[in-house]
C-alpha cells in the first residue's frame, strides 16, 4: 500500500464501527515477511471479522498454508458497511490484516464457503479487492480464485466467479494444490494449462472445462466436457488419516470479541446417525475419531499457546466420539487447576447425557441445547432423526437435576409431510418440558426457568435424501409460523423463528444450477450485500434479480424434483451415492427408520473406499 | 509484592478498548505462567490495576498496570517472560517490584504528557500552533467540560502544566489526569481552536508518559 493509501486508511480507521476489524496484529497470527514468501494466499471469509475468527476451518487451514515453507497467507474478511464505502470512496483496494495488501496482489485468493447467503459478499469482496469479478475476466496476472467449503459441494451457482474449486477435506487436498500451482508457475504455464493440472488433483473442480444444457422446461439436459483431459466425475477429496492429521497447535487470539472465543478441539468428522434433512451427516462421511492421545497433546499445546480458559470439543455429534467421559476425564484432570473449562456443544440427548454433565459442571455451568428437529415421533421418523420424547425429557430432567435452568429446543418447520399436528407436537413438547422443570423438588432445582424454543425454515439441501423435495412455500411457512406461535404461548417459553423470505432464497442458491449465478451478480450489482444480516437483507432486490434474469424461483424451491431429473451436482461423487439418497428418501416417506451405521453397513456408498469405514 | 509493569500499546492496536486490552494483559500472563495472584471468592480473577484507560484510538507509551504476585520473583524477569507471551504490538518497557503497600498507580496518578500531532492538511492547524503561546500566557481559560451530569464551564488553565511547540506541527503538552479533575488533549485542542478562531484540526494523539505529583513537582509515575 502507498504512503497517502496507508494515511487514508488510519484516517478512515477512527471513523468507522469497530476499527478493531480491521487492524490484526492479534496473538499468534505473524506471517512470514511479503518478500520471503514465493507465493501469497488470501485466506478470504465473506462475512465479518467476528463470524470468520469463530471458523475452526479458516483457523486449520490459515495454519497448514502458512507451514508450507513456500507460502504466505493472510487473512480478508467481509468490511461491513462503513469501512466499504470508505475504502471506494478513496480507491484503496480490499487489503488483508498481515501486510495491508491489496486482494489484487495476491497470486491465489481461496474462500471459505460456509452459507449461501453469504455469496453476494464473495463478489463484493473480489470487486473492492480490484479483481476482475468473473473468473471469464481475469486473465494471466490475475489472482486464481478458488473456494471450498461445505457450500461447494454444489459448485455451480458460483460457477462463473471461481477458476476452481476443492471439494472435500481441505488438509491434504490444499497443500497437494498449492504444490502443483507452485511448479506451474515455475514451468512458467498458461492460466488454462495451469487449471487443467489442478483438474488433475483429486478433488478440484476448474467449471471452465464444462458446460451445461438445459431442456425447453428449464430443467438441465447434460453436463458436458469441453476438454476431454478434465476428468468426467470430480470425486470428493476424503482424508483417510484423520487422527494425525494437520491440526494446528496455536490459535489465533484476538483482541476483541468473537463469537466463538474459545479453544476448539475438533474430535470428530463425520457423523454416522444419518438424519435425512443433515447435509454435513452426509458430506462428511465416514465418520472419523481423532485418538485422544492426539487430542490432549493438541489441547495443552493450545492452552498454553492462547492461554484461553476454555475450550470445547467439536464434531457432529460428540456424544457418539467412542471414549468421550475418559477424553473430558483427562482433560478435567489437566486443566482444573489452570481453571479451564470443557464444553460439549453438539451432544445428543440419547447418550450418556447426565455423566457427561456432572464432569463438565466441575467447573462452570452453561445451559443445555437439544436439537429436536421436529415435534412428533412420526416425523422424527421420516427425517430418521432417532431422538424419542422420553430421550429429550429424560435428558432435560437430569439437567435441571444437574442445576441448569435454560434449555434450548431446536426444531425445523416445513420438513417434508410435514402436518400442523406435527407443530403442535413442538408446543406439547415444550409444555412437558416445562412440566418435569417443576417436577424436580424446589430446593434441588435452580431458579429461572428459561426454555428456548427456535424454529427454522426447512431448506432442502444437494446430496440429502430430500435433495428432491418442494420447499414450503412463504406463504405456508408463515401460517405454519403463525401457528407454532400460538401453540408456544406458555409461561416460561420463548419462541424464536427464521426469517422465511431468507430460508426461500437459501434453497434457490443450494439447490441452483449456473444461471443462479446471474441471479447473484445481478442481485449484488443492484446493491445485496450482506444478505445475512437482516438489516441489509433486501427481498425485493433478490426478486427483482431473478425477474431480470428471467428465472422462476419457485423453480428452484418449491417443485419437487423427478428422480430421473439430472441434477446441477449429479457430476460430483461425494461419497454417498444417488441411489442411496433415493432410498432413503423413500424409506421418508414410508416413514421407516434407518439404523446408525455403526450397528451394521446400510450401504451408502462409502464402503467403496476400502478399509474407509471403521465400522 | 506488585509488579508494577510499564507498557506500551503500538499504534496498530489503538482502537482496543480498555477491557480488551485487559483481557489481553490477563491471556498473556496465562500464557506465560508468571505467578499471578487471584483473587479470593467463587470466580477467581486476575487482580490487574491500570493507572489510567487510554481513550480509543490512542496509543500509549509508557502505561502503568500492577500485578500483583504470589512469590519472588526479579522483576527484570518478569518483564523478559511476559514479553515472550505477549502480541508484537503491546511490550513491557520496564518492570519494576513494589511491596503489596505501596500505593496503587490510580491513586499516585496526576498528570500526563501527550504528543499531538496536528493534520497537515487541516486548515485550522498553522493557527493553532501560533495561539500556542497566547494560550500560555492566558491567566484564564474558560471552556465547557462534558461531565457524567452534563455541561460544565471551568477554567482548565490550571490543568495545563507544560505545552510546547515540537517543529511547525506538533504539540507536546502535560495536562491534569487524576479524580480531582482531568484535561483530556481534545478539549485542551479545542480550546486551543478556540484561542486561534480556527476550525479544530485533526491530530493524531499519543500518550507519551504519566507523572506523580513529588516534592510539589511532577516525577514519572513508573518512579513514583
Amino acid at each position: 500500500m502507498r504512503p497517502e493509501q496507508e494515511r487514508a486508511v488510519e484516517q478512515l480507521l477512527e471513523k468507522v464501527e469497530k476499527p478493531a476489524r480491521y487492524t490484526g496484529g492479534e496473538m499468534n497470527t505473524e506471517v512470514r515477511p511479503w518478500d520471503e514468501a514465493d507465493l501469497h494466499f488470501a485466506f478470504c471469509f465473506a462475512d465479518t471479522y467476528e463470524i470468520g475468527m469463530s471458523y475452526l476451518g479458516m483457523k486449520i487451514l490459515v495454519s497448514l498454508i502458512n507451514s508450507l515453507p513456500y507460502m504466505s497467507c493472510e487473512r480478508v474478511f467481509m468490511p461491513w458497511v462503513d469501512f466499504r464505502a470508505g475504502l471506494m470512496e478513496r480507491g484503496i483496494p480490499l487489503f488483508s490484516l498481515e501486510s495491508r495488501k491489496g486482494l489484487n496482489e495476491f497470486d491465489v485468493i481461496g474462500f471459505s464457503l460456509q452459507y449461501e447467503m453469504s455469496y453476494t459478499n464473495i463478489l463484493d469482496m473480489l470487486s473492492l479487492g480490484h479483481v476482475p469479478v468473473r473468473a471469464a475476466d481475469r486473465g494471466e496476472d490475475d489472482p486464481l480464485v478458488f473456494a471450498g467449503g461445505p457450500c461447494a459441494c454444489n459448485p455451480e451457482p458460483l460457477a462463473a466467479f471461481f477458476d476452481a474449486f476443492q471439494i472435500g477435506d481441505g488438509e491434504e487436498m490444499m497443500v497437494e494444490f498449492l504444490d502443483t500451482l507452485r511448479a506451474c508457475r515455475q514451468e512458467g504455464l498458461s492460466r488454462n494449462e495451469t487449471l487443467m493440472r489442478l483438474a488433475q488433483i483429486e478433488g478440484v473442480y476448474v467449471p471452465r472445462f464444462y458446460a451445461p444444457e438445459y431442456h425447453a422446461d428449464g430443467t438441465l439436459s447434460a453436463f458436458r466436457r469441453l476438454d476431454g483431459r478434465a476428468p468426467e466425475t470430480v470425486r470428493r477429496r476424503i482424508l483417510r488419516n484423520f487422527s494425525d492429521a494437520f491440526y494446528p497447535d496455536t490459535f489465533p487470539v484476538p483482541y476483541t470479541d468473537i463469537v466463538f472465543d474459545r479453544i476448539v478441539l475438533e474430535i470428530m468428522r463425520g457423523c454416522t446417525r444419518g438424519c435425512r434433512f443433515c447435509q454435513a451427516g452426509m458430506i462428511y462421511r465416514p465418520v472419523r475419531e481423532r485418538s485422544m492421545d492426539r487430542i490432549i497433546a493438541l489441547a495443552e499445546r493450545l492452552e498454553a499457546a492462547t492461554g484461553y480458559e476454555e475450550m470445547s470439543l467439536s464434531s457432529l455429534s460428540s456424544g457418539d466420539y467412542s471414549c468421550l467421559k475418559e477424553l473430558i476425564e483427562a482433560l478435567m484432570d489437566r486443566f482444573q487447576d489452570k481453571r479451564v473449562s470443557v464444553s460439549l456443544p453438539s451432544m445428543r440427548v440419547d447418550n450418556l447425557v447426565k455423566q457427561s454433565l456432572e464432569e463438565l459442571s466441575r467447573v462452570r455451568k452453561s445451559g443445555l441445547t437439544v436439537a429436536v428437529e421436529a415435534g412428533t415421533q412420526r416425523l422424527r421418523d421420516v427425517i430418521n432423526k432417532g431422538v424419542t420424547e422420553e430421550d429429550v425429557l429424560r435428558s432435560v430432567t437430569d439437567a435441571f437435576e444437574s442445576g441448569y435452568s435454560t434449555v434450548k429446543l431446536y426444531f425445523m418447520t416445513g420438513l417434508p409431510t410435514e402436518t400442523l399436528d406435527d407443530l403442535s407436537g413442538i408446543g406439547e413438547l415444550a409444555r412437558k418440558v416445562v412440566a418435569a422443570y417443576f417436577a424436580v423438588p424446589k430446593d434441588r432445582r435452580a431458579k429461572g426457568l428459561r426454555v428456548t424454543c427456535s424454529a427454522s425454515v426447512f431448506v432442502p439441501k444437494p446430496f440429502t435424501p430430500f435433495q428432491w423435495a418442494a420447499q414450503d412455500s412463504i406463504d405456508t411457512v408463515m401460517e405454519k409460523q403463525r401457528h407454532l406461535r400460538d401453540c408456544l404461548k406458555t409461561k416460561g417459553v420463548t419462541f424464536n423463528w427464521h426469517d422465511a423470505s431468507l430460508s426461500f432464497l437459501e434453497a434457490c442458491i443450494s439447490r441452483g444450477d449456473r444461471r443462479i449465478g446471474e441471479v447473484i451478480h445481478t442481485a449484488w450489482q443492484d446493491g445485496c450485500i450482506l444478505d445475512g444480516w437482516s438489516e441489509h437483507f433486501k427481498y425485493d432486490t433478490w426478486l427483482k434479480a431473478f425477474e431480470k434474469c428471467g428465472l422462476d424461483p419457485a423453480f428452484y424451491a418449491n417443485r419437487e424434483r423427478p428422480y430421473d431429473e439430472l441434477l446441477p451436482w449429479a457430476f460430483i461423487d461425494m461419497g454417498v451415492t444417488q441411489r442411496y439418497l433415493q432410498l432413503e428418501n423413500e424409506r421418508a416417506k414410508q416413514g421407516v427408520t434407518t439404523k446408525d451405521c455403526r450397528k451394521g453397513c446400510n450401504g451408502c456408498g462409502l464402503q467403496r473406499y476400502e478399509g474407509m469405514c471403521r465400522v | 509484592m506488585k509488579i508494577w509493569l510499564t507498557m506500551q500499546k503500538g499504534a496498530r492496536i489503538r482502537f482496543i478498548g480498555h477491557l480488551d486490552l485487559m483481557r489481553t494483559m490477563q491471556r498473556a500472563l496465562r500464557r506465560s505462567g508468571l505467578p499471578v495472584r487471584y483473587s479470593q471468592g467463587f470466580n477467581p480473577h486476575m487482580l490487574l490495576n491500570a493507572a489510567a484507560p487510554l481513550s480509543l484510538g490512542m496509543p500509549g507509551l509508557r502505561e502503568i498496570i500492577e500485578v500483583p504476585v504470589g512469590e519472588e520473583i526479579a522483576a527484570e524477569a518478569f518483564q523478559a517472560r511476559l514479553n515472550d507471551a505477549l502480541p508484537p504490538d503491546l511490550r513491557c518497557v520496564a518492570a519494576r517490584a513494589v511491596a503489596d503497600e505501596h500505593p496503587a498507580p490510580m491513586a499516585l496518578l496526576r498528570a500526563a504528557q501527550y504528543l499531538i500531532e496536528l493534520d497537515e492538511e487541516s486548515p485550522g492547524a498553522a493557527a493553532c500552533m501560533a495561539a500556542l503561546p497566547g494560550m500560555l500566557a492566558a491567566d484564564t481559560l474558560p471552556a465547557i467540560r462534558k461531565t457524567k451530569t452534563g455541561e460544565k464551564l471551568c477554567d482548565v488553565r490550571p490543568m495545563i502544566y507544560e505545552a510546547q511547540a515540537l517543529g511547525p506541527r506538533a504539540i507536546c503538552a502535560t495536562l491534569a489526569l487524576c479524580e480531582a479533575g482531568t484535561l483530556k488533549p481534545d478539549l485542551f485542542l479545542t480550546v486551543l481552536a478556540g484561542l486561534a478562531g480556527a476550525e479544530k484540526p485533526d491530530a493524531f494523539i499519543t500518550r507519551m508518559q504519566l507523572y506523580a505529583l513529588k516534592d510539589g513537582g511532577l516525577t514519572r509515575l513508573e518512579e513514583a
